[in-house]
C-alpha cells in the first residue's frame, strides 16, 4: 500500500512538472488562438477493413498446470468507419470478431477424448469460441484545434466473459502545436461466466465428489483417493480502472518524442478459473494419461500496475524514418518488465514503404508463479500460467504498405487510400512461439 | 527507482526547452511514419502482446477489459 501511495505521489509530482513546464513555455495567447482558416478535422468518411491470422504453440499450457500444448489459431476480421459529423466532430465505429480454436482450452474437459492427454487437443465445446467487440468513439476539436475532447464506449463478449468499457480523453496542444498534453481515464466493468476444470466441478460444496459420473465411467489411477480442496469463486466480477497521461514534444524539424504513463487498478476475479495447478505435496491422480487437477489457479483479487513509456521518432531523410519505443512496467504482483522496439520505415518509391521491425521484451516472474508440481498446497496464492513466469522474448517483423495519397483507384464510391500487410514472428526463451499475419485496406468515400 | 524518476524529469526539462517549429516547417514531422501514436494496423500486434505478456499500458493498447486468457 505504501508503494502505491509513493507511486501515486510521484505521478502527481510529474504531472505538476508537465503543467508548469508547459505554462512557462506557452506563446502569447493570441498567437495560437487566431483562427485564420478552419480545416475540417476529417475531410471525408474513411473505411478500414482489417484482418489478422495468429498462431501460437508451446509446451507450458496454463490450462493443464504448466505442461501441455499451447496450440492456438485465431482469425480476427475488423471494420473501422470514421465519419465526420461536421467540421469539428468525428464519430468512429470499430467492430470486430475474433474466432479461435485452442488445443489448450479444449483441455478444460479432456475426458471427451478417447486418450486424454495434456499435449493433445480435445474435441469438446471449449476447443473454440468467438469473441465479438464494438467500440464507439466520439471526438470534438475546438475551433483553434488546440483542444480535443473524446469519449468511447466499448462492449466485448465471448462465451465465458463479458466486458463493458467507458473512457474519455482530454488533449491540449501548446506552443504552436509543438507540445501536446493528454489526460485519459478508462473504466472496464467485466463479468466472468466461470468455467472450471471438468474434474474439479464435482468437488464444489454440495457436489457429488467421487460419485460423479466422470469417476464412475472412468477409472482413477495413481492416488485413487482423489479429493481436491476445490471451491468455486464467490464473485465473478472484474473491474479495471486506468488513468493515463502523455506528453509529446517536437524537438526539431526532424525529431519528436513522447512520454506516456498508465496507472491501472484492477479488482475482483483476477484468476482464470479454468487454469489448473498441480501441487508437489499432493499425490498424483490420473484418468488415462491425464493428470487430475489439485486445484485451479488462485490469485489476489487486487492488482496495481504502473507503466511508463517513451517514443522517439527521427526523420533521417525522405526515404528513412526511425521509430523507437521503450517501456518500463511494474506491478504489485512482483512483475518488473522492460520493452524496447525499433521500426525503420523505408520508402522504396513514392507509394511503397517497407517496415522492418524488432522488439525485445523481458519480464520477471510474478510472486505467485511456479511451474508444474512446484507449488505447495499450503500456499495462499498459486498459478502455473507461464505468461506470469520470467522470460524474455524477441519479435521480428516485416511489413509493406502501398499508399496512394491521390486516391486514384476507385471501386464505385470507394477510393483506395492504402493497403498494408505485416508478418511478425515472436519467440520466447521458454520455447513458446507465435506468428502473426495482419493486413488491411483503407478506403475513403468519394464526395 | 529514484534514478528512473530523475532521468524522466531531466528528459521533460530538455523537451520543454526546445525551439518552436513553425507550421510551415513541419513537412517532415507530418510524414505519417513520424506519428507518435500507434497505427491502426498495429492493433493486432499490440493485442496479442497484451494477452500473452504481463506488461500492459504506455503503448497505445488497452489497459483492461476483456479476458484474452486462451
Amino acid at each position: 500500500m505504501q508503494l502505491k501511495i509513493k507511486i501515486m505521489k510521484n505521478i502527481l509530482f510529474i504531472f505538476t512538472l508537465f503543467l508548469s513546464f508547459n505554462l512557462f513555455a506557452q506563446d502569447p495567447p493570441q498567437a495560437d488562438s487566431l483562427v485564420v482558416y478552419k480545416k475540417r478535422v476529417l475531410e471525408t468518411t474513411e473505411l478500414d477493413f482489417l484482418m489478422s491470422y495468429y498462431t501460437q504453440d508451446g509446451k507450458n499450457a496454463a490450462v493443464s498446470g504448466g505442461i501441455g500444448t499451447e496450440e492456438l489459431q485465431d482469425i480476427t476480421p475488423t471494420i473501422i468507419v470514421s465519419m465526420p459529423l461536421n467540421d469539428d466532430d468525428v464519430l468512429t465505429v470499430d467492430a470486430g470478431i475474433s474466432a479461435y480454436t485452442s488445443a489448450s482450452s479444449s483441455n478444460i474437459n479432456p475426458f471427451d477424448s478417447k486418450n486424454p492427454d495434456a499435449f493433445q487437443a480435445s474435441t469438446g465445446a471449449s476447443s473454440g469460441d468467438v469473441w465479438a467487440n464494438v467500440v464507439l468513439s466520439y471526438s470534438h476539436s475546438s475551433d483553434d484545434r488546440n483542444k480535443i475532447y473524446s469519449g468511447k464506449l466499448s462492449v466485448a463478449s465471448e462465451y465465458d466473459y463479458f466486458s463493458v468499457g467507458l473512457g474519455g480523453t482530454y488533449t491540449q496542444l501548446f506552443n504552436q502545436k509543438n507540445t501536446e498534453l493528454s489526460l485519459s481515464g478508462n473504466v472496464y466493468i467485466d463479468k466472468w461466466n466461470a468455467i472450471y476444470p471438468y474434474e474439479l466441478r464435482p468437488f464444489d460444496s454440495g457436489g457429488p465428489g467421487l460419485n460423479s459420473s466422470l469417476f464412475l465411467v472412468n477409472q482413477i489411477s495413481g492416488n485413487v483417493n482423489y479429493a481436491p480442496d476445490f471451491k468455486a469463486f464467490d464473485s465473478e466480477n472484474r473491474n479495471s480502472y486506468s488513468f493515463g497521461a502523455s506528453f509529446s514534444q517536437i524537438l526539431s524539424k526532424r525529431l519528436q518524442g513522447l512520454i506516456v504513463t498508465d496507472v491501472v487498478y484492477q479488482s475482483g476475479l483476477l484468476s482464470t478459473p479454468f487454469q489448473r495447478v498441480y501441487f508437489a505435496d499432493v499425490a498424483n491422480s490420473y484418468i488415462d494419461g491425464f493428470q487430475l487437477a489439485d486445484n485451479n489457479e488462485q490469485l489476489p483479487d487486487q492488482r496495481f500496475k504502473l507503466a511508463i513509456g517513451g517514443r522517439l521518432n527521427y526523420y533521417v531523410n525522405e526515404r528513412i524514418v526511425l521509430r523507437s519505443f521503450y517501456r518500463y512496467y511494474r506491478d504489485d504482483w512482483g512483475i518488473n518488465s522492460h520493452t524496447t522496439s525499433l521500426e525503420v520505415p523505408v520508402k522504396i518509391s513514392q507509394r511503397i514503404t517497407l517496415y522492418p521491425s524488432y522488439r525485445y521484451y523481458f519480464q520477471s516472474a510474478a510472486d505467485y508463479f511456479a511451474g508444474y508440481e512446484q507449488h505447495l498446497s499450503t500456499e495462499k496464492y498459486y498459478t502455473s500460467d507461464y505468461d506470469l513466469s520470467e522470460y524474455n522474448a524477441n519479435q521480428y517483423g516485416f511489413g509493406i504498405e502501398y499508399t496512394d495519397i491521390l486516391t486514384s483507384k476507385k471501386i464505385g464510391k470507394l477510393a483506395l487510400k492504402s493497403i498494408h500487410l505485416k508478418y511478425n514472428y515472436y519467440e520466447r526463451n521458454s520455447g513458446f512461439k507465435a506468428n502473426l499475419i495482419a493486413g488491411g485496406v483503407k478506403f475513403i468515400i468519394d464526395k | 527507482m529514484k534514478k528512473h524518476w530523475l532521468g524522466l524529469i531531466i528528459a521533460i526539462a530538455l523537451l520543454s526547452s526546445c525551439t518552436v517549429v513553425k507550421e510551415y516547417e513541419k513537412v517532415n514531422l507530418n510524414d505519417p511514419d513520424m506519428a507518435l501514436t500507434t497505427k491502426k494496423s498495429d492493433r493486432f500486434e499490440t493485442n496479442f502482446q497484451s494477452y500473452r505478456e504481463a506488461a500492459t499500458g504506455a503503448n497505445g493498447g488497452k489497459t483492461g477489459g476483456g479476458c484474452g486468457c486462451n
